[in-house]
C-alpha cells in the first residue's frame, strides 16, 4: 500500500559522526529511509543508539556528517540556518521530552508562541491556541502557567503547540519519557487519534516497545543502523 | 513577527525582572543626567555671551571709523605722506564712501552716523546730550526696543528725535546744578510730551555764558534754541541699560537739513573746517553703519573695508574667539558627563549577557520553534534599547528638574541663564541614550542570535 504513495521524508545514507578529542562516535552509521504521508512512525532503540541523533537530523536542528535529508522534496542538509529556521516553522510541529514551555507564559500562550513567529494577529492565535488544548482535552487550564500543571497536563500543551502550526509533520523525541504509564497511554491515545483526524506525519523516538506499538510502522534502530522495520498495519516483517 | 509581538516581548521581559531592569535603567540616567547637564552649563555660558555680544551691536554688523590714510599693502609708505587735496580726503568717511561700502557685495546697508552734541533745555533741567543721525533704514534695521507709543524718527522732512531710556539721567537742575546721581531722584520731566529745546552750537552756548569771544574779539551771542518733535523712547527705565540707552536718535536727512538751515555758510558743529576756517562742501561723519546680510560674510566685507583705508570693527573675531573656547568647554564637560554614559552602557551589556544565560533555554525553544535568528538578535537589542530609551527620558526629566534648579538657586548672576538645555540637546541626548543602549546590547543580542537551538535546549 505505500508504493502508490509519495515519501515525505527520504532518507539516504545518512551519517553522524562526533569527535571527542581523538575518539570518535558513529552516533549514525548509513541509515536511509522513506516515510510516508500520514504515517505514525516509532524509532526504537536502546539508549545511545543513536535515535535522539537521527530525530535532530531530520528536524534539521544538527548537520549530518555525510547523506541526504529531504522532505517534501527539499535538501535538508544544504540549507544555512536561516532557511532552516523557515522551513521548521511552515513544516514541522515539535514535541520534547522535557515538555519545553516557557515558564512565563501561560498555556494558551505557549500554544500560540509559534503562530508569533508566523506574524499571526493576536487574537487570531489565541484563538487556534484555545482550540487545540480543548481539543488536547485542557479546557480548564488554558491561563495556567506550567509550573501549575502536571507533566501530563503540560505535554497536552505541548502536542497542542506542535499542532497549532498545522505541521505537515511533527517529531516527537520520547514524548511521554517524563511521566508515568498510565499518563503515557493517555498521551499516546490521544496523540494517535489526533494525527489519523488530522492526516498528520507523525515521527517518535522512543525506548519503550509496547509504546512503540502505537504505531504504524516501527524503525528499530541498533548502534545507528537501521535493523528492522515492522509494519503494525499489515502484522508483518519488511525488509 | 510582527513588530508589536516584538515590542510586547521585549517589554514583558524586562518587566520580568523589575528590579534589575530599574537598577540598569537608573545608570542611564544618571549618565543621560550627567551629560545633559554638563552640556547645558556649556551652553548657557555661551548663550549668555552670545546675548552680551548681541547687546554690544549684534553680529552682522560693522561699525566704520576714520582710518590714517589708505593702507599701502605693497609696502610703498612714502606716497602716503604727501598730503595734496586729493590725498586730504584719504580715510575719512564721506558719501561717497557710503556709496563705495554699498557695492560691496553682501553689504545691505552702509548708513553714515552723523553725530552732533547739543545741550538740552527741559523745564528747569538741562542736559548734555549725544545725538545719532543715521538712515531711516539704518534706523530701522538696528532693531531699537521702543517703549509704548513711541516710534522711529523716520521723516527725512522735519527734524524728530527719539531718546534713549537712560538719556533723562544726563539732565541736572540748572539752579543748583545737581545731576540724578547726586539726588536719587529722577529729573521731573517727560522727553516724550514736554517741549525740549536744543541749543546746537554747544560750544557757543557756553562762549556766551561765560563771556568768551570769537577770533575778531568780539562777543560771542547766545545761540538760538529750537524746540523738535518727540517721537518718544527707547524701551527700559532708566537703570535698564541696552545699547541704545545713552543716545538719542534722528533721521539723518531731517538732521542735514536743519541744520544747513541753522548754520547758513558758517561752521557746523562737529564738522571739520579747511585750514582756513570755512567749512568743507560735504559732509564728514565720524562713523558709519554697516550692515552685512550674513554673519559668514562679516569677516570678509571687513577686510574690504579696511583695505580701503578705514578702521572697520565688527564682533566678529570675538565671537569667532568665543566660539571657539566654549566649543572646548563644552566638549571638556560633555566628556565629564559621557563617563558615567560609559559605566551605565557597561551596566546594560552586564544585564543583558546575564539575561542571556539565564534565557538561554528559551532561546533555544524559540529557535525550534520557528522564531528567526534575525528577530531574535532585534528581541535583544530592543530590551537594550529600551532600557537606553527609558533611561534616557527619565534622565532629560532630571536634567531639566537640575538645571531649572540651578538657575533659580543662582539666579543673581548676571547671565541669563547658567544652564540651558536646547530642543536639540534633548533630541540627541534621547537618541544617544538609545544607541548606546542599543550598542551596548549587541554583542550579546548576537550571542544570543549564535546559540545553537540543540545546545540551548539542552541548557538546564
Ligand atoms: N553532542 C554530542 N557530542 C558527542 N557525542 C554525542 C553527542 N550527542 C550524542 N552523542 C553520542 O551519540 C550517540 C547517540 O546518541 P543519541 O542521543 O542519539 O542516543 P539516543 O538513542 O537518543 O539515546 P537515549 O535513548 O538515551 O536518549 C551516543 O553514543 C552519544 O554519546
Ligand atoms: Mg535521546
Amino acid at each position: 500500500m505505500g508504493a502508490d504513495k509519495k515519501p515525505v521524508i527520504q532518507v539516504r545514507n545518512l551519517h553522524k559522526v562526533y569527535s571527542i578529542g581523538k575518539n570518535k562516535v558513529h552516533a549514525l552509521n548509513g541509515v536511509s529511509l522513506d516515510i510516508y504521508e500520514g504515517e505514525f512512525c516509532a524509532i526504537v532503540g536502546t539508549s545511545g543508539s543513536g535515535k535522539s541523533t537521527m530525530l535532530n537530523m531530520l528536524a534539521g536542528l544538527e548537520k549530518p556528517t555525510k547523506g541526504q535529508v529531504v522532505i517534501n522534496g527539499e535538501h535538508i542538509e544544504t540549507m544555512n540556518e536561516n532557511q532552516l529556521v523557515k522551513f521548521r516553522r511552515d513544516h514541522v510541529g515539535f514535541i520534547f521530552q522535557s515538555f519545553n514551555l516557557l515558564q512565563t507564559m501561560t498555556a494558551q500562550e505557549n500554544v500560540a508562541l509559534p503562530l508569533v513567529f508566523r506574524g499571526e494577529d493576536k487574537k487570531v492565535r489565541l484563538k487556534k491556541a484555545g482550540d487545540l488544548l480543548d481539543l488536547v482535552g485542557l479546557p480548564e487550564h488554558k491561563k495556567h502557567k506550567p509550573n501549575e500543571m502536571s507533566g501530563g497536563q503540560q505535554q497536552r500543551v505541548g502536542v497542542a503547540r506542535a499542532l497549532v502550526v498545522d505541521p505537515e509533520i511533527i517529531f516527537a523525541d520520547e514524548p511521554t519519557g517524563n511521566l508515568d504509564s498510565n499518563t503515557s497511554r493517555d498521551i499516546m491515545n490521544m496523540m494517535q487519534k489526533v494525527v489519523r483526524e488530522q492526516k498528520k506525519t507523525l515521527v517518535m523516538v522512543t525506548h519503550d516497545n509496547h509504546l512503540a506499538s502505537f504505531a504504524d510502522r516501527i524503525f528499530h534502530i541498533i548502534d545507528g543502523k537501521i535493523v528492522k522495520i515492522e509494519d503494525n498495519r499489515q502484522g508483518e516483517n519488511e525488509e | 513577527m510582527r513588530f508589536i509581538d516584538l515590542l510586547r516581548m521585549s517589554v514583558s521581559n524586562l518587566w520580568r525582572r523589575k528590579l534589575r531592569t530599574f537598577l540598569t535603567v537608573l545608570g542611564v540616567i544618571i549618565g543621560t543626567a550627567s551629560i545633559v547637564v554638563m552640556i547645558s552649563l556649556g551652553l548657557g555660558l555661551s548663550k549668555s555671551t552670545m546675548e552680551q555680544i548681541e547687546q554690544s551691536g549684534g553680529l552682522t554688523t560693522i561699525t566704520v571709523r576714520e582710518g590714517g590714510g589708505v593702507s599701502y599693502s605693497s609696502g610703498s609708505v612714502a606716497v602716503a605722506v604727501d598730503s595734496s587735496s586729493s590725498d586730504e580726503n584719504s580715510g575719512k568717511i564721506t558719501d561717497e564712501t557710503a556709496e563705495k561700502i554699498m557695492a560691496i557685495p553682501h553689504v545691505e546697508i552702509a548708513s553714515p552716523v552723523l553725530s552732533l552734541y547739543p545741550i538740552l533745555k527741559c523745564g528747569a533741567y538741562e542736559g548734555n546730550i549725544s545725538v545719532r543721525a543715521m538712515t531711516t533704514e539704518a534706523l530701522k534695521a538696528m532693531d531699537i526696543p521702543l517703549a509704548e507709543g513711541a516710534s522711529l524718527p523716520l521723516d527725512e522732512e522735519n527734524l524728530q528725535f527719539l531718546y534713549g531710556n537712560q538719556i533723562i539721567t544726563n539732565f541736572y537742575n540748572a539752579k543748583t546744578n545737581e545731576y540724578y546721581w547726586d539726588t536719587g531722584v529722577l529729573p521731573d520731566i517727560d522727553l516724550t510730551n514736554d517741549p525740549v529745546f536744543f541749543i546746537m552750537d554747544s560750544d557757543a552756548y557756553w562762549n556766551a555764558k561765560y563771556g568768551g569771544t570769537d577770533e575778531n574779539g568780539n562777543p560771542v551771542a547766545q545761540p538760538k534754541k529750537y524746540m523738535y518733535e518727540s517721537t518718544g523712547l527707547v524701551a527700559g527705565t532708566a537703570e535698564e541699560y541696552n545699547e541704545f540707552s545713552w543716545e538719542a536718535y534722528c533721521n539723518i536727512e531731517a538732521l542735514k537739513t536743519q541744520l544747513k538751515r541753522i548754520f547758513k555758510n558758517s561752521k557746523i558743529p562737529n564738522q571739520p573746517t579747511r585750514s582756513n576756517g570755512k567749512p568743507y562742501k560735504e559732509w564728514y561723519y565720524e562713523e558709519m553703519y554697516v550692515k552685512v546680510d550674513e554673519m559668514e560674510n562679516v569677516t570678509e566685507v571687513q577686510q574690504q573695508i579696511s583695505d580701503m583705508g578705514y578702521y572697520a570693527y565688527s564682533n566678529a573675531e570675538w565671537v569667532e574667539q568665543m566660539e571657539g573656547q566654549y566649543a572646548m568647554v563644552q566638549a571638556v564637560l560633555g566628556g565629564i558627563g559621557a563617563v558615567s554614559l560609559f559605566v551605565a552602557a557597561i551596566g546594560i551589556a552586564n544585564t543583558m549577557m546575564m539575561s542571556i544565560y539565564e534565557r538561554t533555554k528559551e532561546i533555544g525553544i524559540m529557535k525550534v520553534l520557528g522564531c528567526s535568528l534575525g528577530r531574535i538578535r532585534d528581541l535583544f537589542l530592543m530590551e537594550a534599547g529600551f532600557i537606553g530609551l527609558s533611561g534616557g527620558v527619565v534622565g532629560l526629566i532630571l536634567s531639566y528638574g537640575i538645571s531649572a534648579l540651578i538657575n533659580t538657586l543662582l539666579s543673581e548672576s548676571y547671565y541669563s541663564s547658567i544652564s540651558y538645555i536646547p530642543l536639540w540637546l534633548s533630541g540627541v541626548a534621547l537618541v544617544f541614550a538609545v544607541l548606546i543602549g542599543m550598542l551596548a546590547g549587541l554583542m550579546p543580542a548576537l550571542r544570543a542570535m549564535r546559540l545553537s537551538a540543540l545546545s540551548a535546549l539542552r541548557n538546564e
